[in-house]
């Protein structure tokens, strides 16, 4: 399970992503990080070793061992509410001592400790958890977050920058892509491609991400359309009102509760059904209150009607109160937690699991642990507490109704971003090895598919910008070539690096600036001729030969007998042990290392017999 | 094992064992070995496997070439490590399956050994079973150890990281029994297992590769921090010239890894009088860069025998950043003895104005530390209190661009700085804890200024607000009295008169985390401060408690909640808005009791009704005018409002409230813990009938039997608490069997029946005490309290529920286990 708290460093140029959501109070083994359960070396971060209560949340331990996890991360970024993404936020903020930035969406915002406050309940309740997170650690905890737009460039440093796409899955989920510099990473989050009731499709622009880190939960299903799975279970829960059964649905508190809210609803109204539904906690308020207020999160059709009606206006879906339990007749309980593991919806259970004219329908997924993952694992006869054992006679149904793109809608997106190279995450390795090399064939860019806890290196080529002064441009205009964008130039310069900026100068400009001196570097060399003349006689050939070669060159005799070709200086000397042999010394500056070069070798060939 | 459990063994191994069956869900695995540990943990592991073959016949399984699932694999090496842990248990698999299992034929080389969880399962199975002598001898035997050295250096970070840990486990193991004294430096002295580990630890230090550098420091790290016999002094000798050969480098290879060694080191009590260590220190921190050195400097400070020069060298390293920032404001370093001689060198000069956040990344750090340090005994003396305050408000200054410094670097650190909110929230945060010390009343005097202005500021964020609220709470807490008088020092008294207008701004700020800041920090200080006269005259001539009062209906559910907080807070200390008309005095204070319990009844959120439930139980406490007026009435108000409510910390907490009253009705003499069940003392007088009359009257026993079958157990506990409390002052007190079987007794028991079974049913009525006494006699209270310590899981967690739910779930979770949300 996987949920993400991107930390960029950008002075090392590397992404890392380490995950702050959790696993569910009950499924308590390979959390983001540390699956392991013991701390890697120190071995005293409090909260190593033990069983599986004690591995509840990941071993942030792995990011830093003795130092400060503020000092590692920039920042941290919830891509949505559901708690294998934030879960053990409060525990990474407030207890492991994480002191930075929290990026998420408005809604996630809002959301959030509604989820946190019901996790923390449930822990508590269920278990008497004393070493939990408080309600005052969740408070503090949102305190730290920072609210985030879709499409709005945030600038967590001078460096780094986020900007967040809408991702479809629930309500204010959103994929971040991360920059710095021209590089950049977009991780995804849970997203879907296809709009439903109530959310509209996950979009990102083409940003050509260096890579694009994907969740892959169907990476080779074609999901069947959601409508059949909708008629499916609108049929059954029709059938089982109308001979008089009750049906319970335990959902969570947000999410999928609200988009089979509006399902039943409507149907209701179509039907003209009697038969009351009830939401069974108070949480529902709330959430629909949010379902409200973010009513631009929502697809177009909600956004449309919302105008004449709000599609969460319920006028079907009335509040539970424990006592309706025992009422006769039909009727349709949404109850939480959403795998029967304590609480309203397992005692509802309790009192209608008997009977086989009732139902109970689990739109998702249970642990095991839970009552929920007893009775869909076919198990009728559930032995309770004090020995009793509770018979279940009532169907059992379940419906999927997760919000994931499926393969094809992986593709899509791939499509859509035009990433340099792929990352898949958050699936089955087998399923994600197929979905590989089809991204790999149909993009030709490199897929990964690293395990928990595994480093991938990708190699990237940055483009570095940097400034040319406009003194550079004038002297390249001046001769007389116009900037083509076709055709790539060489300038020279002098390149300037201050303050992470780059700006490339003329060499006096940067002398200036600099406060500089020039220096001058000349290349020397000595040739060796055999003549027993005297030295300024030698010079003399030398000029003449010189002369009579490099017509185009200015050749010059100076008075104090050396010659000179352009900037090459050539003096004629004794060789201090043979007489009958001169040396010439040859020099040059670097801009005339050509000429040098060329003058050097043609020394070297000797001077043309003098007239005796 | 319970028998039930065994029975379902068989078809439990059966299942892992056929690669055509995958097993739904890994967690079952986990919880499967947690439980295996367990039970060998508790008793002896061969009996275990003798008693159920199908085990061993899971493990040889493996042997065989088949396309078994990684994950099963990965099982099956933990759960023989598990059950090799034990000499006789090992012995008994040592034959074919052990080196099976971890030896060359094994997994290793293998196509399965790709796959991360079989690498990690590995090693983590062999970190299992070594732990005796014989498991010694077989890895010294089977190659595994040249397997660990090389995973060190695994793709994967868990196996990597438990690799180190099984090379440092198995160097102090091996190093146990003989060689438990002082072996000599030399190698052929050593236990074999201890020797190729030394060498491989010896070869990697020389490497020129930082990795294997990094691998070899933190297989020592652990080794150091975790064994403390005399031989890791020989160890240390032989390696630590190796370590000193790295401080030559430059850059120095695995800076971070270093300093965790040296200081591991450091800590041990066997290699802590090494004087060669110190001077290792010291190099080292000459060596590092200011970023680096830092946590070393702290490490070094906390150490408790440490050379004087070497603790004022690692001080001078923690202060240097603050030395530069002092220098750049232009300011003295100050009084002579403080910052002496630390005028900031040009390394840590560089790095601060390198870029913004190398400056905010050194800053935050250094400021990290001294606050770590500050609060320790072992910290330096005498501790440079007045130039550290003064750097924490220049830095504050810089920050938000009210210091106008003439140095170019001070220029030059204001731009770098300014709006930089994570320095900010550092230095706030280190002021706070400055705070416990006082410092000149000069730069106390510029402290509430600095604080008052970034208070003040539009630009301060959220979370800057809420440390300076922090922040500033704490230096008013720790102000000084003005001698011989109860009151608050002038200087204090002119700030708060400041700060209330700032308060009150900030509690009608549209962000909702500035007003719960605010509210919360006007809760603090008037616990605190609610008796002096200067700080309620401040108060009261502020507009701060009737914005307060506004609060209560703010839109935010968690501002709700601390406005609760706080107007209670002010009303139990008479701060409550008097305004009330001189037609009904007192008028105003009876609203916020009826508006407290308008929120109880009516808050759609938790917070706020808990809120209300912890300021009603501190009211009854502490005697509150409001409640003392007619106990009986607020009680019973309070417990219906609660009795109804759908948060279960709500109901949690009404309970506490009848336990305050029933202690006050009941009187509790000698016992300070209401739930101490003890048999009353001989000398405690009856509770009069009186008593049990007014607990009738508001209702508490009807709220206290409800909430015993509540469907959440901490307030079904909390009940069984309060009414076992309730039975051990009553009973032994009242006659023999007075009601036994009246009517009405029969009546409540049915009742409580249709609870027990969760229906609801209609109210009890009046009860009458001899009612309520035989009930509580005929109840087996103790039973129930028994029964709800277990968690309410027990029964699915059981491992009898998790075999049954392994078994049942084959071939049926496949698709359900994508759809987790």
């Amino acid at each position: 399970m996987w949920a993400e708290a991107a930390s960029w460093s950008p002075l090392r140029a590397r992404t890392s992503c380490w995950t702050v959501g959790c696993t569910w109070a009950l499924t308590t083994t390979i959390p983001g990080l540390g699956a392991s359960g013991s701390d890697p070396w120190s071995g005293d971060s409090g909260h190593g070793g033990g069983g599986r209560r004690q591995r509840r949340f990941p071993d942030f331990s792995y990011i830093t061992r003795n130092g400060r996890l503020t000092d590692f991360l920039d920042c941290v970024i919830i891509s949505h509410f559901h708690l294998d993404h934030c879960g053990a936020l409060p525990y990474f903020s407030e207890m492991v001592g994480y002191d930075g930035p929290i990026y998420m969406t408005h809604p996630t915002q809002a959301i959030c400790p509604i989820l946190l406050e019901d996790y923390r309940k449930i822990a508590v309740d269920k278990k008497g958890e004393a070493n939990f997170f408080t309600s005052q650690m969740i408070k503090d905890c949102m305190k730290k977050v920072v609210a985030v737009r879709l499409h709005q460039t945030v600038q967590v440093d001078d460096e780094l920058e986020i900007k967040a796409y809408y991702a479809g899955h629930v309500l204010g989920a959103a994929m971040f892509q991360i920059k710095v510099g021209s590089e950049s990473v977009v991780y995804t989050g849970d997203y879907n491609m296809t709009p439903d009731r109530h959310l509209g499709a996950a979009w990102i622009d083409k940003c050509r991400p260096n890579l694009l880190i994907t969740e892959s939960t169907y990476a080779t299903t074609i999901r069947d359309s959601k409508r059949c799975r909708e008629r499916d279970f609108l049929k059954k829960v029709h059938e089982t009102v109308e001979r008089g059964g009750k049906v319970l649905i335990p959902v969570f508190a947000l999410g999928r509760a609200q988009e089979l809210c509006i399902l039943l609803e409507t149907f209701w109204e179509r039907m003209n059904l009697k038969a009351p539904i009830y939401f069974s906690t108070g949480l529902t308020e709330k959430a629909n209150h949010y379902y409200k207020l973010f009513i631009t999160w929502t697809n177009q059709k909600i956004r449309k009607t919302f105008v004449q009606r709000n599609m969460f206006e319920f006028k079907h879906i009335k509040a539970f109160d424990r006592a309706f339990a025992d009422n006769p007749g039909p009727m349709v309980v949404f109850a939480t937690p959403g795998m029967l593991h304590a609480g309203q919806s397992l005692q509802i259970f309790r009192k209608w699991a008997g009977n086989e004219k009732n139902m109970v329908i689990m739109p998702g997924y249970c642990v095991q642990g839970t009552v929920g993952h007893k009775i869909l694992s076919g198990q009728r006869k559930l032995e309770m507490e004090g020995r009793q054992v509770l018979e279940v006679k009532m169907q059992v149904e379940y419906m999927s109704f997760s919000a994931h793109a499926d393969a094809k809608g992986i593709m899509q997106l791939v499509g859509q971003a035009e990433p340099e190279s792929v990352l898949l995450v958050h699936g089955e390795a087998k399923k994600m090895e197929f979905l590989k090399q089809k991204i790999e064939q149909e993009f030709r860019v490199n897929c990964y598919m690293p395990a928990n806890g595994e480093t991938v290196t990708l190699p990237t080529s940055p483009s570095i910008p940097v400034g040319i002064s406009l003194g550079l441009l004038k002297r390249e205009m001046a001769q007389g070539l116009l900037p083509d964008t076709r055709k790539p130039r060489l300038l020279h310069g002098t390149l300037i690096v201050k303050d992470s900026s780059f700006r490339l100068v003329s060499s006096e400009q940067a002398l200036k600036e600099l406060g500089l001196a020039e220096h001058q570097l000349r290349f020397t060399c000595r040739v060796q001729l055999h003549d027993s003349r005297k030295e300024q006689e030698t010079a003399t050939r030398v000029y003449s030969h010189l002369k009579s070669i490099l017509k185009d060159h200015c050749v010059q005799h100076l008075p104090d007998g050396s010659v000179t070709v352009e900037s090459i200086l050539v003096q004629a000397a004794a060789h201090s042990e043979d007489p009958g042999t001169k040396v010439l010394l040859v020099s040059w500056t670097y801009q005339d290392e050509e000429l040098g070069s060329y003058l050097t070798a043609l020394l070297k060939k000797g001077l043309p017999q003098a007239p005796s | 094992m319970d028998p039930e459990c065994s029975r379902l063994l068989p078809a439990l191994c059966s299942v892992l064992a056929d690669p055509r069956q995958p097993v739904a869900d890994d967690t079952c695995l986990e919880k499967l070995l947690d439980w295996f540990k367990t039970i060998s943990e508790a008793g002896s592991s061969l009996l275990l496997l003798q008693e159920n073959p199908c085990l061993v016949e899971l493990l040889f399984q493996v042997l065989r070439p088949q396309d078994l699932s990684a994950r099963v694999l990965s099982f099956s090496l933990r759960l023989a490590g598990i059950f090799a842990a034990q000499e006789d248990c090992f012995q008994y698999l040592e034959g074919e399956l052990l080196p099976g299992l971890f030896g060359e034929a094994g997994p290793v080389g293998q196509a399965a050994w790709t796959a991360p969880t079989v690498r990690s399962g590995w090693i983590q199975g062999l970190r299992s079973l070594a732990q005796h002598p014989s498991a010694l001898h077989f890895l010294a035997d089977c190659g595994a150890l040249d397997t660990v050295f090389s995973l060190q250096g695994d793709s994967s970070l868990f196996v990597a990281s438990a690799a180190g840990q099984l090379l440092a486990h198995i160097l102090g193991l091996s190093m146990r029994g003989p060689a438990e004294g002082l072996p000599s430096l030399q190698a052929p002295d050593w236990p074999a297992c201890a020797q190729k580990i030394v060498g491989h630890l010896e070869e990697s230090l020389r490497s020129t590769a930082p990795p294997q550098v990094t691998q070899a420091l933190n297989v020592l790290t652990t080794t150091f921090g975790h064994c403390h016999s005399p031989w890791t002094r020989v160890l240390w000798e032989r390696l630590s010239p190796l370590v000193a050969c790295l401080l030559e480098e430059d850059p120095l290879p695995a800076a971070h890894s270093l300093v965790d060694l040296l200081l591991s080191v450091a800590r041990s009590p066997v290699l802590s009088s090494d004087c060669g260590l110190w001077e290792t220190l010291a190099q080292t921190l000459r060596h590092l860069s200011p970023t680096q050195a830092g946590p070393l400097a702290l490490g070094i400070l906390k150490l408790q025998d440490c050379p004087q020069a070497l603790r004022a060298q690692a001080f001078g390293v923690l202060l240097q950043p603050l030395a530069c920032v002092l220098k750049a404001a232009d300011q003295a370093p100050g009084p002579p003895g403080l910052l002496e001689g630390i005028t900031g060198d040009s390394v840590t000069v560089d790095t601060l104005l390198s870029s913004k956040s190398a400056c905010a990344g050194l800053l935050c750090r250094t400021l990290a530390h001294l606050e770590l340090l500050q609060p320790l005994p072992q910290r330096p003396s005498p501790w440079p209190q007045a130039p550290l305050l003064g750097a924490a408000v220049t830095i504050l200054q810089f920050c938000n661009g009210s210091a106008a410094p003439a140095s170019n670097v001070g220029g030059r650190l204001c731009a770098l700085l300014a709006g930089c909110v994570r320095v900010q929230r550092a230095a706030l945060d280190f002021l706070g804890t400055l705070s416990q010390e006082t410092g000149p009343q000069e730069l106390v005097t510029q402290v509430f200024s600095v604080l008052l202005e970034h208070l003040r500021s539009p630009d301060s964020s959220a979370t800057v607000l809420k440390k300076a609220f922090q922040a500033t709470l704490r230096w008013l807490l720790s102000s000084p009295k003005t001698p011989g008088c109860c009151d608050l020092d002038p200087h204090t008294q002119l700030f708060l008169r400041e700060l209330l207008p700032v308060l009150q701004k900030r509690l009608c700020s549209p962000c909702w985390e500035v007003r719960d800041s605010g509210l919360e920090f006007l809760t603090q200080v008037t616990r605190h401060w609610g008796g002096q006269a200067g700080f309620r005259h401040v108060l009261l001539t502020s507009e701060v408690p009737e914005l307060a009062e506004q609060l209560l209906r703010d839109p935010e559910s968690y501002v709700r909640a601390s406005a609760v907080t706080a107007m209670g807070q002010l009303s139990s200390q008479g701060l409550h808005a008097t305004t009330a008309s001189p037609e009904h005095p007192g008028g105003q204070q009876k609203s916020l009791l009826v508006e407290l319990l308008r929120i109880l009844s009516e808050d759609s959120e938790g917070f706020p009704r808990r809120a209300v439930m912890q300021v009603f139980t501190q009211w009854l406490r502490d005697g509150h005018a409001d409640v003392t007026e007619d106990t009986e009435r607020f009680v019973a108000r309070v417990l219906q409002a609660a009795s109804r409510d759908l948060d279960w910390e709500v109901r949690a907490q009404g309970l506490e409230l009848a336990l305050v009253f029933l202690a006050q009705t009941l009187g509790q003499p000698g016992s300070h813990c209401p739930y101490a069940v003890a048999p009353p003392q001989a000398t405690l007088h009856s509770p009069p009938a009186q008593a049990l009359q007014a607990l009738c009257r508001v209702r508490l026993f009807e709220f206290a039997f409800r909430a015993l079958f509540d469907c959440d157990r901490p307030v079904a506990q909390k009940s069984c608490d309060l009414l076992l409390f309730l039975r051990a002052r009553t009973v032994p007190h009242s006659g023999p069997q007075e009601a036994g079987g009246s009517p009405d007794v029969v009546s409540v028991e049915a009742a409580l029946q249709r609870w027990r079974a969760g229906e609801q049913g209609p109210p009890l009525g009046d009860l009458e005490p001899e009612t309520v006494l035989a009930v509580l006699r005929s109840m087996d209270l103790e039973g129930l309290r028994g029964a709800l310590a277990e968690s309410s899981d027990h029964v699915e967690e059981s491992p009898q529920s998790l075999l049954q739910d392994v078994l049942a779930a084959v071939g049926v979770l496949g698709e359900n286990q994508a759809d987790c949300y």
